[in-house]
Formats: C-alpha cells, structure tokens, sequence
C-alpha cells in the first residue's frame, strides 16, 4: 500500500523542538542550572577522589616497591627470607640492557628481631641504596632525629618512631638485628641507630628499618648467597612514565621468561591498597547516583510540565495530521536538546571548577588533622584535582544518558494524546 | 456523484452508568464544492459529528465515505495521513502553533505533506494574502487578534489543498465584525478553488451566508435546507 504519506524532516524537528524549549525560559533556565551545577559537583567529586587515589598510590609506590617488581617466586604469597633472587648481578646487567625508561633499584627485604638494651620485637629491615633509592626521597625528609646514613657507614640503621618507641632506643643505641636461616639456625649483627623518621605511616614507623645494601646482604650470605653475585630480594623498578607500567611489564615478562622470577606490578604488590580505592570509589559512584537522579527529576519535571501544558496543541497536531511517533520524536528531541545543553553547561561547570583546583589545589590539611595516612601509605595534604580521558567520556555518557532517559516517559505521554479528547478540554 | 457520504452514523458516549446517545443513525450526503452549515442548538452533536467525518472520533455504527475511501477501515497511523492529505480543520480556538509564525504555521501542514520549499512558500503566501494578512506573515499568533488567528487557520487548511474543509464554530469567539471577515473570507475561497466547507455554528449571522443549512437536534437531522439567496455575498 503507497498511500502518501507525512514527512517530519530533521531541520522541522529541530527547530520547533528548540523553541518548544524557550517558551518556558526560566523553567529550562533554572533545570539547566541545577544539572550544571550538579554535574559540576559530580566532576569535582571524582576529580578529588581520582587526585586523591592517585596521590596515594604515588606515594605507595615510591614509599613501597615502585611501579614493577622482579622477585622470587612465592615471595608475594610467603615471603621468607631465603626466598632471594641468587644472582643479582647478572640480572641487573639483563634489566639494565631492557633499557626501562625509570630507575631499577635492588632491594633486601628481610624478617628479622630487633633487640636493643631494654626491648625487642620483630622488624622488616629493608637494605636499599641509602643515596638514590627513592625511599630516601620520600623518608629523608621526615626524619626527627639524627642523621641520614652515608655510603661509608656499613653499620648505620634507621628506623621509624615507633619502632624506636618499642626498642626503647635513641640515637646512637646500638641494635642487634637476628635472622632465623631456613635450616634452623640463627644469625645475628650488630648496627647503629643513626636516624629516626616519623612518616606519619603507623605500617612504616613501626615495623621498618632501614639500612645500606652489604649490611643486609650478610644475612643472604648466611642463606648460601654469595657476595660476589650481589644477590637480593627484589628489583623495584621506578618507571618515568606510570601509563607505560602494562608495556614494561609484558616486556619484563617475556625477556625474563626463562628466569626463576616473578614480575609484579603494584595491583599486585599491594592488593589491600587497590581495595582501599575501589571502596573508598563506591562512596564517589552514590554521590554521582544521586546527582543524576536530581537531573533524572529535573529533567522528567521540566519535559513533563511542558508536554502536560501543551496537551491541546498536541492535540491539534494530530489533528492536523502529524503522526503519533512524530510527536513522540518531537517530546524526545527536546529532551534531547536540553540534555546536550545540561551536557555542555554542566561541563563548562565541572570543567571549569576542574580545572581551577587542578592548578591550585584543595588544602586537606584542617580536615585532616595533620593525619594523613591511609591504607598503608599517605595522602598528599593539598589535592589537585585529576580527571582522565576515560572519566571525561564516563561521565558525559552517563550524564546524556540519564537526560536522555528521562525524556522516555513525557515523550510516551505526548504520543498518547488523542486529538478529540485534547481538543475537548 | 457525493464527495462525501454518511450512511447510519450513531455516536453513543458511556459516561459512567449512563450513556448518552450522541447521534441517532446520521445519514447525509454533501458534494463537491458545497459551502454547507451544520447548526443546532448546542448539545445537538454537531462536534460529534464533525469529529467523525475528520476521522477524529470513530462512530458506534455506520459508515463514511470521503470520495472511495471508507474511513472507518482505516487504521489510526493511515487516518493521520488522510487527515494530512484529504482535509483541513479549523477549530474553534488555539488553531496555531504559538511558537511558529503565521507563515511558518500555514507552512508546517505543507511541510508534513512533502512539499518543497518553494511551493510552500508560494501557496502560504498566496493564502495569506487571500484571508489579508500577508503584511503580518511573520508575527506570531500571540501577537495576532483572535479574528486574525482563525484567518490564518484558514489559510492554512487551504493551502494544504485538501478536499474537504471542517470547521467547527470557527466564529464562535469573534466579535460579529470579525465573524462576518471570517465568513467572507471562507466563502470567497470556497468559490474561488472550489473548496467544499462544511461549518458548525449557532450564530444567525454566519448562517445566512451558508447555501445549504443542516439543522441537528438532539443526535438527529431535522431539516436540511438551501436558501436561494446564499450566493450574493
Ligand atoms: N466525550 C464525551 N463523553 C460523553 N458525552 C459526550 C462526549 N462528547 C460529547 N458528549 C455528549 O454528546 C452530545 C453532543 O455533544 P456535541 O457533539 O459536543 O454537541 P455540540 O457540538 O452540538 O454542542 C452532548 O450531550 C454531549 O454531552
Ligand atoms: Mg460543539
């Protein structure tokens, strides 16, 4: 059957859509408003929480075991501390000829007991390169007390406040560090408390030590190390560019495929942390739900009042001989356009106030108390907002969406507009 | 042979336990180029029926005919599209698009019909100047007196070209000045493009210029008429 026909061309749609929504211009003014606004608040809120996630894992990494970590198998799942990679020299000399944009530092990670003169208590002595291993860039300026060790100090310890607290020593206290060796006997030596930091993380203050690499290393000798190879626990590598951590550790992978090693990124390194974020995300997604809700009603109130006021028009449209489904178009192309709008405003709002604290940053310090350790690692005191490409599209997606949706049920109502009843009224 | 053909329309409405009986077995045939009154008293079921010729409403029973098409075969969406290509209405009050000019809104019927922007232009400003408001086309209708608004309904059911035109109580909220322009108006086009009008109202001024008058009461035809001087307006 060719019957002719009614045509609804876009341009036609557009038009009468666009001026449908400015004949009640505060009512579209103040909706549109209070989405921007809102948005703005959802953008600032998940610039915050993603600035504050980020800060945290910068800062766990470098406090921790950097962005990629080569250690022994079954280290991770039990760490012991016969678990060592042997040869330590000839895999640096591999790691070093991958040519890894980023630093790789080799690290001794030991269980050892701690006993001064008056206390003791079990401890992680880390050994680490005391003059560029970037632990030293995040801890030397937080120490409280003494001096930082120097190469030549092959007996000097430093640790944490609270640890100092617990062995009841100061500095310059002598420490006897003791290992258990997987046969059964014990080793022990003797250091020299030279510093102690307050990092304001109860996991570091209380439980580290630090010291250079060859005092650690004795207690891999006892394990069956042998000096000359420079054995060690772990590589951490310290990557220049964060975004490329996927790339380098495929690269790790397969170049270290044939070693008896484990490449780790810091997902894996410190699950609890990733945990702490995902949790800590939940709280940012309902304050996201409920904005968008807010805009969902906005929206539906707006689109709805319209479309109730016009109810005789519509009628008469129809009457005239415009189809059901092109009045139904019409009701959605005006919330079609007001949710392009609430999209560009909102984010003329959110962008703007985004990119405001992304330059001068939101002090936490008063909030906070001075305490910002979270998580095993610390949350820089100033946040400066972040927002990715991927949150960018999330968001706007979601927020055109929800606009979108919440034409669905007004534009439905106008279809269902008969012309007699309509023209009756 | 009839343009239009009605055969035993009834119209009952159930309002709650009641039912009204709107009209009582309808039967009337109006033909080409005819410039007919429907009047009666109101509550006499003249927007009843006018509403089931325009394919508005369906009937209880019987049936109408527009030429060959029987429209109470027709499904809603090919109704809709009748309406568009067949018939133009106007109706008593709020017949314009408020946002769209009086152009724009004798356009807006062409548009949906297809046709190109030329001819819509040409057509809506030839029938603008018909009901003399080509000096206004661009107002809006909120800046329009009520006797302007009904002329640019005209115009707009006119310039759609359809073959038969509704109008029910066009004058009914114009002054008698007003009424009379509306009426001339209609008329000269009805005559001019051989338009057939069928009307509504209970005002004796606009009947006189009627050429056939249809009386309806309670539901019911109860004289059919042509005054013989009708065509000296
Ligand atoms: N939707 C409806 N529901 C119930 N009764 C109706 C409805 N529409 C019209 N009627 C009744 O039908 C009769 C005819 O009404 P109508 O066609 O409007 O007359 P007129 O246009 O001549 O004033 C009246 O009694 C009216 O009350
Ligand atoms: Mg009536």
């Amino acid at each position: 059957m060719s019957r002719p026909h009614s045509h609804m061309p876009l341009s036609m749609l557009l038009m009468l859509a666009w001026r449908n929504l400015w004949r009640q211009r505060r009512r579209t003014a103040i909706t549109l408003s209070s989405i921007a606004i809102g948005f703005g608040l959802a953008v600032l809120a998940i610039g915050i929480g993603d600035g504050s996630h980020n800060s945290m894992v910068r800062n766990a990494i470098q406090l921790g075991e950097g962005h990629l970590a080569v250690q022994a198998p079954g280290y991770l799942e039990a760490p012991a501390n016969y678990k060592f990679l042997a040869d330590g020299r000839a895999l640096q000399a591999r790691l070093t000829a991958l040519q890894v944009a980023g630093a790789i530092e080799p690290r001794i990670s030991l269980q050892v007991l701690a006993s001064s003169a008056n206390n003791s208590s079990g401890a992680s002595l880390e050994g680490m390169r005391i003059d560029s291993d970037p632990r030293v860039a995040m801890l030397q300026p937080k120490l409280i007390a003494g001096q930082w060790l120097t190469a030549a100090d092959q007996r000097g310890l430093l640790m944490g406040d609270g640890m100092a607290r617990r062995l009841k020593v100061k500095v310059g206290s002598k420490v006897v560090l003791m290992a258990g060796k997987q046969g059964g006997d014990s080793q022990a030596q003797l250091g020299r408390v030279r510093g102690i930091f307050d990092s304001h993380v109860d996991e570091l203050d209380d439980y580290l030590i630090l010291s250079d690499l060859p005092f650690a290393r004795y207690f891999l000798e006892g394990e069956g190390g042998v000096a000359a190879q420079l054995p060690v626990t772990r590589f951490s590598l310290f990557l220049d560019d964060p975004q490329g951590m996927g790339y380098w550790k495929g690269v790790l992978r397969t170049a270290l495929a044939d070693e008896p090693v484990v490449v780790l990124d810091w997902h894996e390194m410190m699950p609890q942390l990733v945990q702490f974020i995902v949790i800590d995300d939940v709280g940012n997604y309902v304050f996201l739900g409920l904005i968008l809700i807010m805009v969902l009603f906005g929206i539906l109130n707006t689109v709805l009042m319209g479309v109730l006021e016009r109810t005789r028009e519509f009628g008469l449209l129809r009457a005239l001989g415009l189809g059901r489904y092109q009045l139904l178009l019409l009701v959605l192309c005006e919330s079609l356009l007001l949710s392009l709008l609430a999209v560009v405003i909102g984010w003329a709002v959110g962008g703007g106030a985004h990119w405001w604290f992304s330059q001068h940053g939101i002090d936490f310090s008063a909030l906070m108390g001075g305490k910002t350790a979270i998580a095993g690692t610390f949350m820089d005191p100033v946040i400066y907002t972040e927002l990715s490409a991927e949150r960018v599209i999330q968001l706007t997606l979601l927020i055109f969406c929800v606009t979108l949706a919440s034409g669905i049920y007004p534009a439905l109502k106008a279809a269902r507009v008969t012309p007699v009843a309509a023209l009756r009224t | 042979m009839a343009l239009l053909t009605l055969e035993g329309i009834s119209k009952r409405y159930r309002q709650g336990e009641v039912e009204v009986q709107a009209l009582h077995a309808i039967d009337l045939t109006v033909a080409e180029g005819e410039f007919a009154a429907l009047v009666g008293p109101s509550g006499s079921g003249k927007t009843t029926l006018l509403n089931i010729i325009g394919g508005l409403d369906a009937p209880s029973s019987g049936q109408v005919r527009l030429d060959a098409t029987e429209l109470t075969a027709l499904s809603e969406a090919a109704l809709s599209d009748f309406r568009l290509f067949q018939l133009g209405f106007v109706f008593q009050a709020y017949n314009l698009v408020p946002v769209l000019s009086a152009l724009e809104n004798v356009e807006l019927v062409m548009v949906l019909q297809g046709r190109s922007d030329h001819e819509r232009r040409a057509r809506a400003e030839h029938y603008l100047e018909l009901v003399g408001l080509k000096a206004l086309m661009h107002r809006r209708p909120a800046a329009l007196s009520g006797g302007q608004q009904q002329r640019v309904a005209v115009a707009r059911a006119l310039a759609a070209g359809p073959r038969l035109v509704l109008a029910d109580e066009p004058t009914a909220n114009l002054d008698s000045e007003n009424a009379e322009a509306l009426l001339d108006s209609m008329y000269h086009l009805a005559r001019e493009e051989r338009i057939t009008f069928l009307f509504s109202t209970h005002d004796p001024r606009v009947m006189a210029r009627a050429e056939r008058i249809i009386t309806l009461r309670d539901g019911q035809i109860v004289s059919d008429q042509r005054p013989h001087a009708a065509a000296t307006a």
